[in-house]
């Protein structure tokens, strides 16, 4: 069984409509795909082995004044379903209430983590509004998912998502558990780097853009990385996350399978390293 | 007269032939249509409908059939990042098989029944499932 570290719920039935939908179309960059009831849900997350997915909203309220999804929308679907789902929060952090929306989604939403997009939402991850939040995920031990690398969605420099950028937070919060998603591809060594350097640092494997998911993977596994890195140096570190609905979980994690990997290796890519970075079950 | 039903099947595997047979007859005589013809068709491109003897020894070679023609690692072009949708392509197999399969089929209506041959069987060819696909069925006559 796997877990998914990196899902956008958008098309899920229960929260999808016309008109968030054409915000979604604009600010995150998508288009021709509709609803999907739970069942069509399930059936492709039975279909790749995946248990549990971490669904990841946005809050946009200053750069594009609306969400991608909402914290209690997240709720929302974790409470009808919580064997399937784990939910975090995001929070604008450029919003003077930051601190206060982040606190009431851990305690009153129950959001196991924080979700948070510098490129979209245009802050630096060492900018001074970030320190009460990493100060409310030390004080609850929730980790925080950082957009990292490419982002497809529009109107997002991507130099706010290097991970040099993103560094000196890592470095000065070591007790906080921060994965930058999509292997910051195409940084990946300095991706590397950082997971070297900071054993509170974490990655996930959704970076397809340029060939089939086969291809993706075997380049991220054996030519970006050393063929040997993952097993030998990041075994703890690297996570398995689909950016869906941007990539199909299943295709993703049979790409994995493909690479070969000892069973060992494959269950901590696909199960231990999230139960690690999620704090437990 | 001309009657349109949407049929609707959520499918549990990447690849999967799913017998509508009877979803069929029963759209047919639930019409009302008496004598004229009735066409079963995919609403997808990467879904066909398949007419073909219902054992399962001849779905296996159908499947192998068309793994072997259409290998999953095959070089396709369909295989990046798509800005449109703001998702990757990568299902190249799937459109493929389903355009050698072709998305539809036809059959006699007689005396307000499908008129099928006796090894015919009607399939759903599902080649990028998991998905909820859709099969239209109108029946056209008198």
């Amino acid at each position: 069984m796997a877990i998914d570290v990196n899902v956008h719920p958008l098309l899920y039935k229960s929260i999808y409509s016309e008109d968030d939908f054409a915000f979604w179309e604009r600010e995150f960059g998508m288009g021709h795909m509709g609803p999907m009831d739970y069942d069509e849900v399930f059936a492709e997350l039975d279909y790749g082995g995946i248990e549990k997915s971490v669904l990841l909203p946005l809050d946009l309220t200053t750069t594009a004044g609306g969400w991608i999804a909402t914290n209690e929308q997240v709720a929302g679907i974790v409470s009808d379903y919580p064997d399937r789902f784990v939910g975090f929060a995001s929070v604008d952090p450029n919003r003077p209430d930051a601190p206060e929306v982040l606190e009431c989604a851990f305690v009153e939403l129950g959001a196991r983590g924080l979700s948070l997009h510098p490129a979209k939402q245009r802050f630096w991850m060492t900018d001074a509004c970030m320190e009460p939040l990493f100060e409310l995920c030390q004080k609850y031990d929730r980790p925080m998912m950082v957009d990292a690398g490419l982002s497809w969605e529009p109107n997002a420099p991507t130099k706010y998502g290097h991970p040099l950028a993103i560094e000196e937070a890592i470095m000065t919060h070591p007790n906080v558990r921060v994965c930058l998603s999509h292997f910051a591809w195409p940084w990946v060594r300095e991706m590397v780097m950082l997971m070297l350097k900071y054993p509170n640092c974490y990655t996930e494997c959704s970076a397809l853009y340029l060939d089939s998911p086969e291809e993706s993977i075997n380049r991220l596994f054996t030519q970006d990385m050393g063929s040997r890195w993952f097993q030998r140096s990041l075994l703890h570190q690297v996570m398995f996350g689909s950016n869906t609905p941007r990539f199909r979980a299943f295709k993703l994690i049979r790409a994995i399978d493909a690479l070969g990997l000892p069973d060992y290796a494959r269950e901590t890519l696909l199960t231990a390293n999230a139960l690690e970075y999620l704090g437990g079950e | 007269m001309v009657v349109l039903k949407k049929l609707s099947y959520l499918t549990s595997e990447a690849a999967q032939l799913v017998k509508i047979t009877d979803d069929v007859r029963r759209e047919v005589e639930a019409s009302g249509v008496s004598e004229g013809l009735v066409a079963v068709m995919s609403a997808h491109t990467t879904c066909g409908v398949i007419v073909n003897e219902g054992l399962p020894c001849v779905e296996r070679d159908l499947q192998e059939m068309l793994e072997r023609m259409v290998p999953l690692d095959a070089p396709y072009a369909h295989a990046h990042f798509l800005p449109s949708y703001g998702a990757t392509g990568n299902n190249s197999q799937g459109h493929l098989k389903q355009t050698l399969v072709g998305n539809s089929c036809m059959f006699p209506v007689t005396g307000g029944r499908a008129l099928l041959g006796g090894a015919q069987d009607v399939y759903l060819a599902e080649f990028d499932g998991p998905q909820r696909r859709t099969v239209y069925v109108e029946v056209m006559g008198e």
